[in-house]
Order: structure tokens, then sequence, then C-alpha cells
């Protein structure tokens, strides 16, 4: 039909317009249609590794050796596959610490990505995460402990997919800790004390806790860990599950805007072109055929918006997913996972909602009949609204007046700029408190509670006298049955309780007050905040922990909630503590200290605290980076939301701002006049969207806190808020030049056109 | 056949005042004649071919177009009816601006099944030249030729004119009247005119008069002029 060719040059007209809500529906299906097949390759890669190189169902640790035949009998009478490895942790450079892993046969076998398999004494493979922090090649020699070790391939390893030097970390850096594979007799030659973990597979849930019962009957278990609860295994599936959210809210957020957006420019369209839809009425033309024609607007934004969303997405999620692969140690067992489903939803929903709402916006006026169509609109605008009558619109100066009439008569542009504005300041928000709570969670938690310097764990209970330099401490892993005498929330709610010694000066159990708890767990329990919140533990309630190895139950009131913001988390005394563990008294596993230990002997692992916070800070320039697009997001946005509205704004009042060029009125003066009105309701929008956002990032962190075991504080800071203001207003003001811009192009004939139509 | 029309009512509400368009209204428009309707402002000539052209509805009496009845015509049938008998011309022009002048034509030409060629058409209303300019590089005479045009081509059996010269001076005016007097002559169309212009009742076969919804006067004018020569008031 002919008509079709107005189309193209109707929206060439109204680019800005046009162009703004492709562009919010691209972001929108490219978002989505990205994280979504980057996730997918994700989940793919983890299946596929975790199937093929047989990921272990737990591993265990012993006080004394269990021999082969220990293994065996274990074996048949619990019908799981156990395998012995040792793993040694070695200095590598001046900071970091290469874990060398002894190669298995069965369980969690090494994936060579690159070069081959160590076979023999003296060859390692590396993870190639670590060999790329380190600039480390295939066939590069490494001096470890005084023996050249030569690198004989990359590698993976199903149980190091997030790889953490201890369970209690929360981020995993390449620059301070990596893993290597080699065979049994290079890690004697590395290392006189390795480690000897046990590894089982093929399990089922009540086989663990029967061999677990078994196991701890003939040898002291120092660590029992399941699959489920061990975090380098755990950190991906969380990650795609948690990711699960994003990919949909955001998108369909940007998706609910960008239909606002062209629902208002069709009905806009509409408006202005009702004497064109009367004559072509009057001449013959059937409903469903300018139906069609009107339709065909919103098809076209939907097909442009959605395949170059869909092609961007696929584009985008393959450096996504190589920065997932950063994170997460997954090989390339399948590069690219092709999800029709995410293709069919990417373009076949967001056109389907674009055509429906088009089709209830367009259908009003396409119901009138030609005559009503022809004739002038009713002047509704020369009635005055109930707002208007108020007093406020009786005084004040002319421009005010004018400018506030402006802004009331066209309400639902007001309410788009507010959920445009409002938008973007929470993407903001979020952005500022995310890269804050980092700061303040590693300062909280790391400098000002934890207050030695390092933790060493033994592998045997400890009953040495301890200088002033050092504090004992026992730890274990327990499970969380009631609070208050319900059960919990969580099922098998597994964490930690340390003992210690009330008086301790290594550890400041800092409340949201800024008080120390630690003198107060003579008196009952301390727990931390992640704890809290996920079991919504509230001072004077009691709580009820049972040991993981031998049931043995401990209820006592809850006397204090730390901010220790990372982990699960139970504080008491130590004697209460070894009474409950089933240890003598004046034992302890662990202790803080000042000083790092000279030997190696005996000791489980080190936890240098000085690590864990150059950890944090080394990883905060990927945190800045987020941040920069996140605020580019919001930005990007502001500008398209804002400007599309002003520049309608500007087209709507053509005819009048035409007329006051003709009486005079400066530019300026007109942009002042028509279309910075919304002014007052930018600052009103971000006034109300950092509560708002502060309000919606607080639920999302408690609500993320049983995923990642970790809360991060939201906390609002002066310079969040200016900044956040600073930027608003960049974007908004940013709208306004280039809606001037089409201020400036309206003619001075504009008005005498209008006036003889 | 023609146009007949028999006690023909439209009230309008207006406000809470009711407006009687047209009272009791009863004429025959002879096949391939030239009629013009006269009368001043809120006479109800602009509703009387409305109603005869089917984008208005009426209360009572009947409007034979071509055999058919109009008020037994649902909105479907009435687009037919407008698609297939008649062609519109408005004071305006209204044409559609961001096509061109030989777009414009076509969107008339795409509504009929025996279209007129569209070079011939463009020749005759003397637009060919100008056929790939848009209606904003047009004076008024021109863009009114443009409508002329995309109402001709699609062939139609009556051509209502809604104040055609309206916007248009003496000139311009009788260019446009010279050239439906020429679609009356050439094509057999029957030609509507509504005007407040009483001098163009000069050129017609036929002359109405309407004051306040009625009929005043309905004749037979004997020897039409040529429009060039017809009285500008």
């Amino acid at each position: 039909m002919i008509l079709r060719k107005s189309i193209i040059r109707d929206m060439k007209q109204s680019k800005f317009q046009y162009i703004g809500v492709v562009l919010l529906l691209i972001i929108s299906i490219m978002l989505y249609v990205s994280l979504s097949m980057a996730i997918a390759t994700l989940d793919t890669r983890n299946t596929k590794f975790i199937e093929s190189y047989n990921q272990e169902d737990f591993r265990f640790m012993v006080s004394e050796q269990a021999d082969a035949n220990q293994l065996s009998r274990w074996e048949s009478a619990y019908n799981v596959q156990l395998e012995k490895r040792l793993v040694a942790d070695v200095d590598f450079g001046n900071d970091a610490t290469l874990r060398v892993i002894q190669t298995t046969d069965t369980i969690n076998k090494a994936y060579i990505s690159e070069g081959e398999m160590p076979t023999k004494v003296n060859e390692i493979a590396i993870a190639p995460t670590f060999a790329d922090a380190h600039a480390i090649q295939v066939g590069d020699e490494l001096n470890v402990r005084g023996q050249t070790l030569t690198v004989t391939g990359f590698m993976f390893l199903p149980d190091y997919i997030y790889i953490l030097d201890k369970e209690s970390d929360l981020l995993s850096d390449p620059n301070t800790f990596g893993i290597a594979i080699a065979n049994e007799k290079t890690i004697q030659a590395v290392t006189e004390y390795p480690m000897i973990e046990i590894l089982g597979d093929q399990a089922k849930d009540e086989t663990i806790a029967s061999l677990k019962e078994a196991v701890s009957n003939d040898f002291t278990i120092l660590k029992w860990l399941n699959a489920e609860d061990n975090p380098r295994i755990t950190f991906v599936e969380s990650e795609i599950e948690g990711a699960q959210g994003v990919i949909t809210t955001l998108p369909l957020f940007i998706l609910a805007l960008a239909i606002m957006m062209t629902l208002m420019i069709m009905k806009r369209r509409m408006e202005m072109q009702r004497k064109e839809i009367g004559t072509l009425m009057a001449l013959g033309y059937r409903k469903k055929e300018l139906l069609f024609h009107y339709m065909t607007y919103a098809a076209l934004i939907g097909f442009i918006g959605t395949l170059g969303g869909v092609a961007l997405g696929a584009a985008l999620s393959v450096p996504l997913t190589n920065l997932y692969a950063t994170f997460f140690n997954l090989p390339r067992i399948s590069f690219f996972d092709w999800d029709v489903s995410v293709i069919i939803i990417g373009i076949i929903l967001p056109v389907l909602l674009l055509l429906g709402m088009t089709y209830l916006v367009i259908r009003k006026p396409l119901s009138q009949a030609p005559l009503d169509l022809l004739s002038p609109k009713d002047m509704q605008a020369g009635r005055k609204s109930t707002i208007e009558k108020l007093p406020l619109f009786r005084t004040g100066s002319f421009i005010s007046r004018f400018r506030l009439r402006l802004m009331i008569r066209s309400k639902a542009r007001a309410i788009y700029i507010f959920l445009g504005v409002m938008f973007s300041t929470i993407l903001l928000i979020y952005g500022f408190i995310t890269y804050n709570a980092m700061d303040e969670l590693v300062d909280t938690t790391y400098e000002d509670i934890y207050t030695y310097d390092y933790a060493v764990y033994y592998n045997t209970l400890q009953q040495e006298e301890l200088d002033e330099g050092a504090s004992g401490f026992t730890s274990s892993e327990i499970t969380i049955d009631e609070v208050n005498g319900e059960k919990t929330q969580k099922e098998n709610h597994k964490s930690m309780v340390f003992g210690i010694a009330p008086d301790t000066t290594f550890l400041q159990l800092l409340n949201n007050e800024g008080h120390s708890l630690t003198s107060k767990t003579k008196e009952g329990i301390v727990v931390s905040l992640p704890l809290a919140t996920m079991e919504n533990i509230e001072v004077g309630d009691t709580l009820t922990i049972r040991n993981s190895f031998n049931d043995r139950a401990l209820t006592e009131e809850v006397v204090g909630i730390t901010n220790v913001y990372v982990g699960n988390y139970v504080y008491s005394e130590h004697g209460k503590v070894n009474e409950f563990l089933g240890y003598p008294l004046n034992t302890y596993t662990a202790i803080w200290t000042e000083e790092a230990p000279i030997t190696q002997e005996n000791i489980l692992f080190l936890e240098d605290k000085q690590d864990v916070i150059d950890n944090f800070e080394s990883t905060s320039a990927m945190t800045r980076y987020s941040i920069i697009v996140i605020a580019g997001i919001a930005f990007l946005i502001g500008v398209i939301v804002l400007t599309l509205i002003t520049n309608l704004i500007v087209e709507e009042n053509g005819p009048s701002i035409s007329l006051l060029k003709v009486m005079g009125y400066k530019d300026k003066e007109i942009s002042k006049l028509v279309v910075n009105v919304y002014s007052p309701i930018v600052l009103i929008a971000y006034v109300c969207s950092v509560p708002i956002g502060m309000w919606s990032i607080e639920a999302m962190m408690a609500s993320i806190v049983e995923q990642t075991g970790f809360y991060l504080p939201v906390n609002l800071s002066l310079w969040m808020v200016i900044i956040g203001f600073l930027i608003i207003m960049f974007t908004y003001y940013t709208s306004l030049f280039f809606s001037r811009k089409k201020l400036a192009k309206i003619s001075l004939q504009e008005a005498l056109n209008k006036q003889q139509d | 056949m023609g146009i007949d029309l028999t006690d023909v009512n439209k009230v309008y509400q207006s406000g809470e005042v009711e407006v009687h368009a047209l009272k009791n209204a009863s004429l025959h428009i002879a096949d391939k004649s030239v009629v013009v309707i006269l009368g001043p402002s809120g006479s109800g000539k602009s509703t009387l071919l409305n109603v005869i052209g089917g984008i208005d509805r009426y209360e009572s009496g009947t409007i034979k177009v071509e055999g058919q009845t109009l008020h037994e015509l649902k909105d479907k049938m009435l687009t037919e009816y407008r698609r297939h008998t008649l062609g519109f011309i408005f004071q305006q022009y209204n044409l559609i601006p961001t096509l061109t002048v030989y777009e414009n034509v076509e969107v008339g030409r795409h509504l009929s099944e025996n279209p007129l060629n569209m070079q011939d058409t463009l020749e005759k209303v003397g637009m060919w030249d100008k056929k790939d300019k848009f209606p904003f590089q047009l004076s008024g005479g021109e863009q009114q030729r443009v409508a002329i045009a995309r109402a001709l081509v699609k062939n139609p059996k009556i051509l209502m004119c809604d104040e055609p010269t309206g916007a248009l001076d003496e000139e311009t005016g009788k260019k446009i009247l010279t050239l439906l007097k020429y679609v009356n002559e050439t094509y057999g169309t029957t030609v509507c005119i509504i005007t407040h212009n009483h001098g163009i009742g000069e050129m017609a076969h036929s002359v109405i008069r309407m004051k306040s919804g009625e009929i005043v006067e309905n004749y037979q004018n004997e020897t039409p002029v040529h429009p060039e020569r017809v009285t500008w008031a």
C-alpha cells in the first residue's frame, strides 16, 4: 500500500523519538539475550564438566592416615567411590600461593585445555587464570621450594571451578592464589607435610550421613565438606541461579519503559494525523487497512529493536561468557550455546506486547467517525481542570503560571519523566552502594572486627600454652537447628561455631552501634549479620545449634548480632563450645596471632588477613568497571526517556512556539516556558528515588545473602547523593540540549499554517 | 439514477443546545450534472454534503444514491460506498504531507477497481511536472489540483466538493472550477459543490439554496456559464 511510504518519512521527521524507543528496546533485548546466553553457556559448560570429569559429592580429612584397605572397606560398606589425594600449598613469588593437587584417576579428574597431563616427577599443569596472572606459558620452568617444575599444560579441576583458597573466602584472585596438578612424588618433593584429602563420589545423601558417622567412630574428622557446601563448586550454581533474576527483571523494566514510550509516541501520532485518518476514511479506506498502516509503526519499531537487540546480545554474550570464564574456571567444552527459547522470547514477546498495546492505543481513534476526525478537536485545552483552579495557579508570574499549566496538562508525560529518572537513579544508587559496600565490608569485618593478622588452623587438637601474641579458639561446622524453638527457615542450615576467649583482643565483635560484643559471649551467643538476616534472628531470641559430628545440641540466648558481613557464624565462650563439641576444656583447634607460623607442621591451613584484604582490593577494579557500565546504562536510559519526552513536548507545542517566536520571544525564553517545565518533576523524582533505591537494594541484599553467604552493607553517603544528582542533572540537560535544537528549527510560518488548519 | 433525498432530518447536540442542521430536506440531483449548494455559514450545506457522502448519519428520511439507501448501510458498507462511488475534495485539501504529489494521487488509485491512468489524471490537472514535489512545496491552488486528481483517479460516479475554492484567490479558484467542469463533461461525473460564493451557482446545472437547515430554493439553471465567466463573490 502506498501509505507505507509515508511511515519511513514520518519516522525520519521525528527521528529522535523513534531512535529513542528503538534504542531502549535494543538495550532491553540485548541485556536479556547476552545475559541469558552467557548464563546458558556457563550452565552447559558446568553441567558437562561435572558429569564428564566426575565432580566429587563430598570430601573429608581425618587426623590420622586412612590406608587403602580402610577406604575399600568404606567403599563396599556404603556403596560409594573414594579416592585419596595429596595437597600442598606452596609460596609462589612474593605474594602468591600455589596449591599443588595430586592428579586423580576417578574423582575430580583434570581437564587439560592445552599441553599435556603431568605424569612424571617435577611436572605440573596449572590453572590458566593463574598462568595469565603470572605470565606462565606451557614449557616454562618454575622454581617451587627449590624444585624446578616444568609446566606441561593448562588444566581445569571440577572441584575448583571457583578458585578459592578457603571456603570462607569471598573472592577469587589469581594474582594471589592458584591451583596446579602434579603426581604424588612431585608433591612430596615440594612439601614435607602434604594434606591428605579423601574424595567421595556416587553417594546418596543418607549414605553420606552414615559414612560420616562411621568415619567419626574410627577417626577424628578434621573437616567434612559436602559438595553443596563447597563454595568452589556452588558459587557458579549460585551465580547461574542469581543471574536469572537480573536476566529478567532489568530487561523487563527497560522493555516496559520502551513500550510506554512507543505508546506515547503512537498516541501523539494518531492525534497529529487525525485529519489524515479522517480524510482516508472519507476516501473509502477500510478501518483494517488503516489499522494495519498504524500497526506497521509498532511492528517496525519492534522488529528493528528486537532483531538489533538479539544480534547485539548474541555478539555480546561471547565476551560476557569469557568474562565469566575469568571468574569461573570452566573449560570450553561448549563455546556458544544457542538457546532457541531465548531467541523466541527475545523477539516474539516484545513484538507481541508492543503490537498488542499499540492496538489498544490506536483502536480508539480509528473507531471514530470520519466526520469527527475531520472536525477540529474539542477545545478541551481551553478548560481548566480542578488542579488549575487552585490559588497557586492564580498567583505568581506569567512564566511560572504558564509552566505549571503546561505540566499539569501533560500528566502522563510527568509520570513517564518521573519513572525514567527513578529508574536511572536506582541504577546509579545501586552502583554507588555496591562500590561503597565492598570497602565497608573490608573495613568493618577485616580491620575493625578481625584484629588479628593470621588465623592458623591445625589438623589436630592443640593444648600448648600460648603467649600474649596469640589467642586460641575452637571452630567447627554445626547445623542451625531451631530459632525460638521452631525449625529454621533453611533446611539443614550449615554454619560455623567459634569458641572464643571473651577477653581476646584479636576479635572485636562490633554491633551496629559500634560496641564490642566479645565479652558478652560469656552470657550467650553472638551471631553474624548474614546468619541473622537469613533466619530473622533478633537479640533475645533463643538459638539451638547442633554438632554435625556427634549430634549434640546447644541452646543459648542470642545476646548480640555482630557486623561480621561474611559468613554464617555463631560465636560463644570457648569452654562452652569445647564442651558442646566434646573437646577437652583447654584445647583449641586454631589460633589468632600477630606473627606468621614458622613451621607448617600440623597446620591444616593458614589465613593471612592481609591476603584477604588485598584480594578484595584487587577485585575492586572490576567493581569500578561495572559501576561505570551501570552509570553508563543509567545515563543512556535517562537521556533517551527525557529527550524523547521533551522532543514530543516541542513537537506538540510547535504552533505555540512558532507564535511566541513571531511575537518576539527568544529561543532561550521559549525553552524556559515550554521545554524546561519538567525540572521540578526531575528533582522530585530524584529525591523520591534515593530512599526507594536504598529500600529496594536492602531488600535485594537480604534476599541474596542465602546464595552468597555475605551481606553487603547498604549505606548511603552524601557523596553518592551529590554525584547521583549531578549525573541525573547532566542527563536532563543533555536531553534539553537535543530538544532545544528541535525548537530552534521550528519556523515562524508554522503558526500561520496551523492557524489556517 | 442520481441522488434522491426525501424528508431528511439531522439534529446535532451542541452542549445543551439542539441544532436542527437539516429540516425535512428533499431534493433530486440528476446523474452527470453539476450541482451547487449555496448558503451562509451554519445553513446546513456541509451537513447535507456529509450525509450524502456517507460520512455522517441522519435521524430520519431517506437518501438514495445510485440505488443504495444510505441509512440501511452499516459502517462497513458505508466505507465500501465511499470507496466505490464517491470522490471527496476538501477546502483545506487534506493531502498527506509525507507523500509526494504522485503518491498522494496513488492513495486514491489504490481504492479503485477501475482507476484512471495516473499520468493522464495528473496531466489533466496540470500537475504531472510537479509529481515529485511534496505538498509543502506547492501553492494552495496546486494542492487543490492534487486533491482533485486524488478524488478523480478513482473514477468515481460522484465528486463531493466541500468549499473547493474557499481558500483560493479568484484566478486560482476559477481554474479549479474549470477543472471540475471538465471532469464532469469528460468523465460524466456528477459534481456536488458546496460554497458560500453565490457566483459559482452560475456554472451549475442546478442550484440549491439553504438557510437554517432548510432548502429554501432549488432550481434548474438552463444556461450554465463557463467557470471562467462566473461572478466571483
